[in-house]
């Protein structure tokens, strides 16, 4: 008797195990992220999250571990069991620079031990100045100000080696002008307020953040770094059209994955992905926060897409000396 | 004036409809119970809610988040009154002296004097955020990075006035924290300090971890040591639930105070709500006629901070509203669940949208009620828990701050820092040192670091700049006085003399 309710028991166990292989998600998804709760990338995931319930029929759990510039998260999701249940959004910051600036302090082989199952999306970001104490409107005018006031200017970065601070060092070296940079860890929530001060001049700021200070008249939009003008602020020109084309990142988040997770799994995610990308749900919530849906057409774009993203940083990155205390 | 009355009525037309009061009633019942429990923050439970809110109306799903955020600030100070415990920053000073009203058998007293306190602060900020928003938020708007630097440096010095017992263990005390605040990257330079090559202190020393620790399981730790007679000495003579007519008397100037001085700097963008419940408890210690009674249970240093950080809590408010600029992480997840529904929070909201902006003042005010109507029958209920014997209720204890602690960031290193630092507190109780300087120091530090570099750096390296503001050298006179004062020696002689007594 008892050695017929322990078969039993085995085979239930076996039997939905083996269910549990067949039927992927069979348990809640867990997204690690490297940012806090309420930051841009928290709400792009979260709202994705939401859809991915929907469409897998499971529920989707974000956790926030920031800090270590995504180290922690990265790490955590690379040396998670590779079975589709632990993923990971990070944005250019996390998965791209940190990946190239930070090698050595990764404990594990990030272009071998990571792979990426899409992209999700972008937020365009501005280029942004005070009007408290600073007249030039355009980039010409700002260039032309700075230089006749060299070294003067002040820039707030959300950090060093961050991607606004190498996009405002590759703009002062093609424009040939010198500005202080000043890193603020909290990023534009925790120096709007010096720009409407006029203490600090310039940043580049995301256009969900910049725009009640646009609509307030405290912070111009001078360019923005996307390829085309957005819709909502169709007076602000592009980067090229103000003559300066390849300047400024787009921020953009991504979603990845162990690289040892079985393909089947990958596709799997892949598709539900672009799947809840593309729902008029996310479209609408994603275009009310001026956040651009751009998911990967397959396994293997993401692929190219983040090794694009990595040798472009690679190169930036020699080629701009930022010097970082260690 | 008439235009008040006219938006005000609207307001309470958008608040009293059966949904919202509902969304409000949750929201304040849940955030009371996130403040109760330890280490579990309003942070986390408005993250986890924020998905609820797309499908609500903009009102509703503002309402209940609000609700969540100020229910926390009252439940926080049960813990913090009960069992030693701050949840949340704001509740730090509420442990000094809530505790042991506790300890003296006035558990009761010392919740109702918060819940009742922190109802007056809603009521009071309510009505400022009402009357004055554009105008307070231009006050906190003229603060840049010397005035911060300036203000933290007022803080710091106020800090060692805090403390009740040697001068010299409080300033050691203060430094400690600093150094503590210190862990971490450099914001600046991207530079690793004593993280002693760990990627896991590099994000810092998380305030929840070091509160709990130091506060709550050194005391659990010195209670588990004494001998079995201290431990019940909490259980034996809870004398009335209700404040005397005395305490009434002593409690309600100190209310008044707090909810003024923390309805001023919860304004401030970014630290100001930190900033009330030590200011609170500070002023109140200066003024009182006999500041020995301050650490034993006065009941004035419950009834100051509590109404102080409540005021702070809903004057925050005013900068996100009015500026589109977060003081917090809270803040921070309002922006976004407004935003998802296609409202962008600045001077706009105001006209734009008036129904949301007066709708969610008028529900700030209801939701103050339901907390005390939430709060005060519980008062009964908590002060049950205390007859628990402590053999059983500190094991309840560990295991809730456990998992608060872990929760937080979903890190297993925090509960083990969160040990060791029991450990300390331990020491630090032994030696007669007190925490709360330390505590200050730890969330001042870092915030009073960065607004010195970036001042200097927006000054290209002239310390002038902390002179020049006007703001920023009145808050300097204001330290120095301060500083003098403790200093005299015959007032400092007097002040001994005083402790000597008590």
């Amino acid at each position: 008797m008892i050695r017929l309710m322990l078969t039993a028991l085995v085979c239930l166990v076996l039997g939905s195990s083996a269910q549990a292989q067949d039927r992927f998600p069979s348990k809640p998804i867990k997204i690690i992220l490297p940012y806090g709760a309420g930051s841009a990338t928290d709400i792009i995931t979260r709202i994705m999250c939401e859809q991915l319930r929907q469409i897998l029929a499971q529920s989707c759990v974000v956790e926030n571990k920031p800090g270590a510039f995504g180290i922690i998260a990265i790490e955590e999701m690379a040396r998670a069991r590779p079975d589709g249940y632990t993923l990971q959004v990070g944005n250019v910051s996390t998965n791209a620079i940190t990946p190239v600036l930070f090698k050595d302090k990764l404990t594990i082989n990030y272009e071998r031990d990571v792979v990426a199952i899409s992209r999700l999306a972008d937020l365009p970001t501005f280029l942004m100045a005070t009007t408290r104490n600073f007249p030039p409107k355009t980039l010409a005018e700002f260039i032309a100000y700075a230089k006749q006031r060299p070294a003067k200017l002040k820039y707030a970065t959300p950090g060093a080696g961050s991607f606004p601070h190498y996009d405002m060092e590759i703009l002062s070296q093609r424009a040939g002008i010198a500005m202080e940079a000043i890193h603020i860890k909290a990023g534009p929530p925790g120096f709007i307020n010096d720009m409407s001060l006029g203490d600090i001049h310039v940043a580049y700021m995301n256009v969900a953040t910049s725009a009640p200070q646009i609509k307030a008249g405290t912070l111009r939009a001078i360019v923005t770094t996307t390829d085309k003008r957005l819709a909502d602020y169709p007076d602000v020109p592009t980067m090229a059209e103000a003559g300066y084309p390849g300047v400024g990142t787009t921020l953009w988040a991504g979603l990845f994955a162990p690289a040892a997770t079985p393909p089947a799994v990958l596709e799997m995610l892949h598709k539900a992905v672009v799947q809840a990308l593309r729902s008029p749900q996310v479209l609408d919530a994603y275009t009310k926060q001026n956040i651009r849906s751009g998911p990967s057409g397959s396994l293997a774009e993401a692929k190219t897409w983040l090794q694009g993203e990595i040798a472009s940083w690679q190169k930036i990155t020699k080629d701009i000396k930022i010097d970082l205390a260690d | 004036m008439g235009d008040f009355f006219g938006n005000l009525a609207l307001g309470f037309g958008v608040a009293l409809t059966p949904t919202n009061l509902g969304f409000a009633f949750v929201g304040c019942l849940v955030g009371t119970l996130v403040g109760v429990l330890p280490g579990i923050g309003p942070v986390a439970t408005v993250a986890m809610l924020l998905p609820l809110t797309f499908y609500l109306e903009p009102v509703s799903g503002l309402i209940m988040l609000a609700g969540i955020f100020y229910g926390a600030q009252y439940g926080g100070s049960t813990t913090a009154i009960l069992v030693n415990m701050p949840g949340e920053t704001s509740s730090v000073v509420t442990c000094i002296d809530g505790h042991q009203m506790a300890r003296n058998g006035r558990a009761g007293a010392a919740l109702a004097v918060a819940a009742l306190g922190s109802f007056f602060a809603g009521c009071f900020a309510t009505l400022l955020i009402a009357l004055f928003s554009p105008p307070l938020a231009k006050v906190g708007q003229s603060f840049g990075a010397p005035e911060y630097f300036s203000l933290m440096v007022l803080g710091l010095i106020a800090a060692v006035v805090l403390a009740h017992g040697s001068i010299i263990k409080a300033v050691a005390m203060v430094l400690l924290g600093l150094l503590l605040g210190l862990v971490g990257t450099d914001g600046n330079t991207g530079g690793a300090r004593f993280t002693f090559g760990a990627t896991i202190l590099s994000a810092g020393i998380g305030f929840v971890p070091l509160a709990i620790g130091v506060f709550g399981l050194g005391e659990v730790i010195a209670n588990l040591i004494s001998p079995q007679h201290r431990r019940d000495l909490l259980t034996n003579k809870i004398s009335g639930l209700w404040l005397t007519w005395e305490e009434f008397r002593q409690a309600w100037p100190a209310s008044v105070r707090g909810t003024i001085i923390g309805s001023l700097l919860g304004v401030l963008p970014g630290g100001g709500a930190t900033l009330s419940a030590f200011a609170g408890y500070v002023l109140e210690k200066k003024l009182a006629r006999d500041p020995s009674r301050f650490g034993k249970g006065a009941i004035e240093g419950v009834a100051g901070p509590e109404s102080a950080n409540n005021a702070g809590a809903q004057t925050s408010f005013i900068p996100m509203l009015t500026l589109g600029i977060p003081g917090n992480a809270v803040m921070a997840l309002m922006i976004g669940a407004l935003t998802i529904h296609g409202i962008q929070p600045g001077p706009q909201v105001m006209t734009e949208r008036p129904a949301l902006f007066w709708g969610m003042v008028a529900s700030m005010w209801l939701g103050n009620l339901m907390l005390v109507v939430i709060n005060l029958p519980l008062i009964g209920m908590w002060v049950q828990l205390l007859k628990v014997p402590y053999r059983m209720l500190y094991l309840a204890i560990l295991l809730f701050c456990a998992i608060g602690v872990y929760t937080l960031n979903n890190n297993a290193f925090e509960v083990i820092l969160t040990a060791l630092f029991g450990v300390l507190g331990y020491v630090l109780l032994r030696l007669e040192c007190e925490p709360a300087p330390m505590l200050l120091g730890f969330i001042l530090g870092p915030l009073m670091e960065e607004n010195l570099r970036r001042a200097m750096r927006i000054s290209s390296g002239d310390p002038m700049i902390f002179i020049n503001r006007p703001i920023s050298l009145g808050l300097l006179i204001a330290a120095a006085l301060l500083l003098l004062i403790v200093a005299l020696p015959a007032i400092r002689g007097k002040r001994e003399e005083v402790f000597q007594e008590g």
